[in-house]
């Protein structure tokens, strides 16, 4: 937590089968983005079909934390492999879309959606 | 950068204390990380010795905000459009637009290098 109660970068990686999840809570912030693109593209060295990131629990993310996304959207497609995004709070949500990122990266309701099977 | 943090921080902290939305919060904290973001690295250069000053006055009704950097400035007319379909994969280049999409009014200074921006507290953008 900042001392106003605003919630720092938090990353969790689990697995489920072949694909990853990665939950990103609190805030994506300039000075965290750098930290996002590592985590993202060491799981995409492990050449990971699918990424699911869930952005439920995720308040803020800056163009620096969606660069980010994007440096591990392009490493995940030299195996073929993609990200997905699931569940973005209604601010992220209305980023995506000012942003058309949404049509680059699908964006899912929920884990066994973006993870189907 | 946690100098940033620590700016950003302190506004929406005043923000909210005037009892802004989340929604306008949200805009606030994306502009202003947007704006500081840009004098940076493309302002400054990330050069140590050259400054980045911010003003800003949160008021019951809007809030302005002001950074300046001690670059050379540029043409924000110039900046392509990030949201056409061959620059979506780009991972760069998204601030200004944000900046215009998320704020009521910005303005920059002729040299380029000094951006305003205004947030009123309802009935504005996003």
């Amino acid at each position: 937590m900042t001392p106003s109660g605003r919630r720092l970068l938090d990353l969790q990686v689990s697995r489920q089968g072949d694909a990853a999840v990665m939950k990103i809570s609190g805030s994506v912030a300039m000075a965290d983005a750098e930290r996002l693109r590592t985590s993202l593209e060491d799981l995409a060295a492990q050449r990971v079909p699918v990424i699911a990131l869930d952005l439920s629990e995720m308040d803020f993310i800056s163009s620096a934390g969606l660069g980010a996304v994007i440096f591990g959207h392009l490493k995940c497609r030299h195996h073929h492999g993609q990200i997905k995004l699931v569940n973005p709070t209604p601010q992220v949500r209305q980023l995506l879309e000012t942003t058309r990122l949404n049509k680059l990266f699908g964006v899912y309701d929920s884990i066994d959606q973006a993870l189907p099977g | 950068m946690e100098a940033a943090r620590g700016l950003a921080e302190e506004v929406l902290g005043r923000a909210e204390a005037q009892g802004y939305g989340p929604e306008v919060c949200f805009a606030i904290r994306l502009a202003l990380e947007e704006a500081l973001s840009n004098a940076i690295r493309h302002g400054n250069r990330f050069e140590a010795n050259k400054k980045i000053t911010v003003s800003s006055c949160v008021g019951a009704e809007q809030t302005a905000i002001t950074v300046a950097d001690e670059g050379e400035g540029f043409d924000p007319g110039a900046v392509p459009d990030p949201t056409v379909d061959e620059n979506l994969e780009k991972p760069c280049g998204r601030g200004i637009m944000l900046m215009r999409a998320y704020m009521d009014e910005v303005m920059y200074n002729k040299a380029g290098n000094e951006v305003r921006m205004v947030k009123h507290r309802s009935g504005g953008r996003t």
